[in-house]
């Protein structure tokens, strides 16, 4: 059991390549946390700082009370799963598993009876002879997991752990993933760079970029109250869309989004919250799903264009969508039958906007 | 696709066998085999041939068949197994010597450090000289009178006065050992270097978070994932070290008396200066097959497992 504490905590590398920026985040005990980001955005770096495979330049990282900055890994009881399962070549899954225990001088009678445990709850005791050239990759993630599991860690790190899996098992190893978090009451650190992943998996999620992290929150925060532009274009699937503009006429109760002849009116909720921000600049953002054909809109939400490209995508299709020379993509029921070329008009569910500051990329919303 | 036509089955088979691809092969690869019939397979055979008879030059006239005589004669020969022996030691003492230090200087080359790259670089040379150029630059540093060894041991104040280092019988065999290692080390440094550079980082990264020491880590990973660069340097370096002729012809004759009396040496006295050809070549015959079965032992036993 473990509560996880970064304060200020910064990680430069000898070469001056600043991997992690004043991080502060408190992770609960027994919470599940995604560290999600692009490569090369810190977040493989954070989880080696939390195991002790990184040193950490400034500040301090805390399990419950205790500051670890200098602990080994072998002294913080946590277990870490690897993106490339890290199985011992040379070793039979059995000892694989057991590896850890035996490195603790756990007895040898208990290993046994933990390792056969954690094989059986993962499918995998009929293997436990084979060695790991000899297993399928999806076997594989499961030996890795059981050497995590078999260890009972106060905290569980995974670095991309179903990156190297197809599509299909991926999301099977999803769903069990999320069962072992629930068996196993314990904390769980997870990063990926597939937001999918992340929005299934986690209690919260840690966006980060360029080291730093842009917004801290759940699952439905981090999508429907996107922070800023960076956030907003990272979550989604197509991502969302961007026109930039000007509010026109803010009097604190009613706004207007205008881009050349394009104008919506928007809601008061979002009005209220812009104040008197006449002429201002910003970055108007519509989540491809928050548009509908069939609604005949009302004035002042609609969006017209040329349909420049259509993606089948099995329950529904994605619609290529030519703004004035601007391409947008949205996302319409597969029921929708349109050419190429063809004048579309969508109506755009205005409550659900988002506005972005244009120059900082900071929301104007929450 | 033309097949159908075919007057019998197995004519069928033989030209599926051997279609277009495999016939153009065969031509183009005629003349190097041509080659290789004529300075590699036929003296094989020819010594074979030779080993079977009483061979001596200075008898031209008499080359009596004599079976297998040469092989028993050679068993009874007293320094036969001498030279046996010394091999056994020197092939041992190197092989040995090689492997330790390749493993120690492979690990030092895997490290991250300053000047790695020129240290690499400058560890190579003694792979790049030729093996007569070695034995006579050897020759100078263990000569009695202008050695480098005598002066620098001299200097030091190790020694009192220049030593005749190849003239005892005790240290010879490890002299030449020495300068054999010397010269086969970057070779298996390299090829252990290979094995090392091929172990994935997180392995260590997964036995640290499993609570493994440095020497844990070490036993658990490195050795393991060395297994097969080991067994080449093994095997190599074994065959290598009882083969070889160059250091001993050079340095010190198979003396003094018999103590680098090795077995290529002794096929050579055999052959070149007794002038017995057929006695020779049946020496030859048995150094090629314990070369042979110590390369499938080392396989077998290595091998194993990997």
């Amino acid at each position: 059991m473990a509560r996880i504490r970064f304060e200020h905590v910064e990680k430069k590398y000898s070469n001056g390549f600043h991997a992690v920026k004043d991080l502060n985040l408190d992770i609960q005990d027994k919470e599940f946390i995604v560290l999600l980001g692009p490569s090369g955005c810190g977040k493989s770096t954070t989880l080696n700082m939390i195991a002790g495979l990184e040193d950490i330049s400034d500040g301090a990282l805390r399990f419950d009370d205790e500051i670890v900055n200098f602990a080994p890994p072998h002294r913080r009881d946590v277990a870490m799963v690897f993106q490339s399962y890290a199985l011992y070549p040379h070793k039979s899954v059995f000892d694989n598993i057991g590896f850890g225990l035996k490195m603790r001088k756990v007895p040898r009678d208990e290993i046994e009876r933990r390792v056969r445990e954690a094989a059986g709850k993962l499918e995998i005791d009929h293997l436990l002879d084979r060695r790991p050239s000899q297993l399928s990759g999806g076997q594989r993630q499961r030996v890795a997991l059981g050497r995590a599991m078999v260890r009972e860690p106060a905290a569980f790190l995974m670095d991309e752990p179903l990156s190297n899996l197809d599509a299909a098992l991926r999301i099977s190893m999803r769903a069990e993933i999320k069962e072992l978090h629930r068996a196993m009451q314990t904390t769980f650190v997870y990063v990926t760079h597939d937001q999918a992943e992340a929005l299934t998996l986690a209690d919260r999620i840690v966006v980060m970029n360029d080291g730093v992290v842009q917004q801290i929150g759940t699952p439905d925060d981090i999508y429907e109250r996107p922070k800023n532009t960076f956030v907003a274009s990272f979550l989604g699937n197509p991502p969302i869309n961007y026109i930039d503009g000007q509010i026109e006429s803010t009097d604190g109760s009613t706004a207007r989004f205008r881009r050349g002849d394009l104008a919506f009116d928007l809601p008061a909720s979002i009005a209220a919250k812009l104040g008197s921000s006449h002429g201002r600049e910003v970055r108007l953002g519509i989540r491809a799903e928050d548009v509908d054909e069939t609604a005949a809109g009302a004035a002042g939400s609609v969006i017209r264009g040329k349909v420049n490209s259509i993606l089948p995508v099995g329950s529904d299709q994605f619609l290529g969508f030519d703004l004035a020379g601007q391409e947008l993509f949205f996302r319409v029921g597969k029921d929708l039958a349109h050419n190429l070329g063809d004048d579309v008009a969508l109506s755009v569910d205005l409550n659900r906007l988002h506005l972005f500051d244009k120059d900082s990329g900071e929301t104007l919303l929450w | 696709m033309t097949d159908t036509v075919s007057p019998s089955g197995r004519g069928r088979r033989l030209r599926q066998r051997f279609g277009y691809d495999e016939r153009n092969a065969a031509l183009f690869l005629a003349p190097v085999m041509v080659v290789l019939m004529g300075v590699a397979v036929f003296p094989i055979l020819y010594s074979l041939y030779l080993s079977f008879f009483r061979i001596k030059l200075t008898r031209p006239n008499q080359t009596p068949f004599v079976w297998f005589d040469n092989y028993t004669d050679l068993f009874s020969n007293e320094l036969f197994w001498v030279s046996v022996w010394r091999t056994v030691t020197f092939s041992v003492v190197s092989v040995s010597a090689i492997a330790v230090i390749a493993l120690l200087v492979s690990l030092l080359l895997n490290q991250e450090f300053r000047g790695r790259r020129v240290l690499s670089t400058i560890l190579l040379i003694p792979w790049a000289i030729p093996y007569v150029a070695n034995a006579l630059m050897w020759k100078w540093i263990y000569d009695s009178g202008y050695g480098a060894l005598n002066g620098l041991l001299y200097q030091l104040d190790f020694i009192d006065k220049y030593m005749i280092w190849l003239g005892d019988q005790d240290k010879t065999i490890f002299l030449i050992a020495n300068a054999f290692v010397w010269k086969e080390v970057p070779l298996a440094t390299i090829l252990l270097l290979v094995s090392l550079k091929a172990i994935p980082a997180d392995l260590y990264q997964a036995a640290r978070v499993d609570g493994a020491n440095i020497w844990q880590r070490f036993f658990h990973i490195t050795l393991p994932a060395m297994k097969p660069g080991f067994m080449l340097v093994m095997i190599y370096e074994t065959m290598m070290a009882i083969r070889h002729f160059d250091l001993f012809f050079i340095l010190t004759e198979g003396g003094p008396g018999d103590a680098s009396h090795v077995l290529s040496w002794h096929i050579y006295v055999e052959t070149f200066r007794n002038l017995s050809f057929g006695s020779g070549a049946a020496m030859s015959y048995v150094l090629a097959l314990v070369t042979f079965a110590l390369s499938y032992i080392f396989i077998r036993t290595l091998g194993r497992r990997i």
